[in-house]
């Protein structure tokens, strides 16, 4: 039986980012920024007086915008809203959790990572049944 | 175990590219001023990301949705790279006719006129990078240059972990899918 072909579609699309801001204002620096004709940009600068609202509020905003492929969230903020990312589960926007200066990046609090984990010890209860 | 020992290892990678930018961006505001580097002078006006990403997926596919990221840096006047094997590309369709010669002179021209093309796609991108850096003053710390490519370089390690994300997100499903069903 013949395969099918793969046909594959290609989309442009815009990395956002809610981070701080040396790590927003580098990547602003490597090209990545956007502001739209009703002057929505495709960055959040996340400081003390951000808060948690807001924070949800950007990435509900960057998961539902069709332009956008990638979200980089600092580990740090991505802990505040640790709920809302980790019930995401769509493979577009990836969420991508990277460190900032003042906090390391953890493996422990990494959301692909924790579902990893989880299948391997479900799977090694599982194995051990049989 | 493979691909969590590799995404761990390109995480570890960013990390360090990451600090990198954050030395250099330090060292360029000590020099230049806190007031000459912040987020007020960011540039508010409606303009397009001359960086962007290329998501291609496989519609063949009807039991995994499985992206694929490629970045195209400083693509925005439409002259930037999105990978090596697209710019070849880009240079032959430029040269067709130099196909039908001998093959000696054939591999000289194609390569001046790559080496050619090459410098003139090299210099577009270096007037895309200072025009990114223009907000900050026309007169720039070197830093601040080393930070850009800094960050640049930790945009290309971001969007293969963002392939890798992708791949182990897809295995994942599927274990999930089996596990279900075996049990089921």
């Amino acid at each position: 039986m013949a395969g099918r072909a793969q046909i594959k579609t290609s989309s442009s699309a815009l990395i956002a980012m809610i981070a701080d801001e040396d790590t927003v204002t580098g990547f602003l620096m490597a090209g990545v920024g956007n502001v739209d004709l009703r002057r929505k940009t495709n960055y959040l600068i996340v400081d003390s007086k951000t808060t948690v609202k807001a924070i949800e509020d950007a990435f509900k905003e960057f998961t539902t915008r069709e332009d956008i492929a990638i979200i980089l969230i600092s580990q740090y903020v991505a802990n505040m809203i640790r709920f809302l990312v980790d019930s995401y589960n769509n493979p577009i926007p990836a969420i991508l959790e990277i460190p900032s200066k003042d906090h390391p990046y953890d493996p422990a609090h990494d959301s692909v990572l924790s579902r990893v984990k989880y299948l391997f010890s479900t799977e090694s209860v599982a194995s051990g049944r049989y | 175990m493979d691909s969590m020992d590799a995404y761990l290892t390109l995480i570890h990678s960013l990390s360090s590219t990451l600090r990198q930018g954050w030395l250099d961006l330090a060292s360029a505001r000590h020099s230049m001023g806190a007031s000459r580097i912040n987020t007020v002078l960011l540039d508010h006006k409606v303009h397009p990301a001359a960086t962007s990403l290329l998501v291609t997926q496989d519609e063949g596919k009807v039991d995994s949705v499985e992206p694929h990221f490629t970045l195209c840096k400083w693509a925005s006047s439409g002259n930037g790279k999105c990978s090596p094997e697209e710019a070849k590309s880009s240079q032959d369709k430029l040269h067709p006719q130099l196909r039908h010669r001998g093959s000696s002179q054939l591999y000289e021209e194609k390569t001046l006129s790559e080496d050619k093309a090459s410098h003139e796609l090299d210099d577009q991108v270096q007037k895309e990078r200072l025009k990114s850096l223009s907000v900050f003053g026309a007169l720039v710390s070197p830093k601040l240059r080393t930070a850009q490519l800094s960050f640049e370089t930790a945009l290309e390690t971001l969007v293969e972990i963002a392939n890798m994300r992708s791949s182990m997100l897809c295995a994942f499903d599927k274990v999930h899918k089996k596990l279900g069903s075996s049990e089921g």
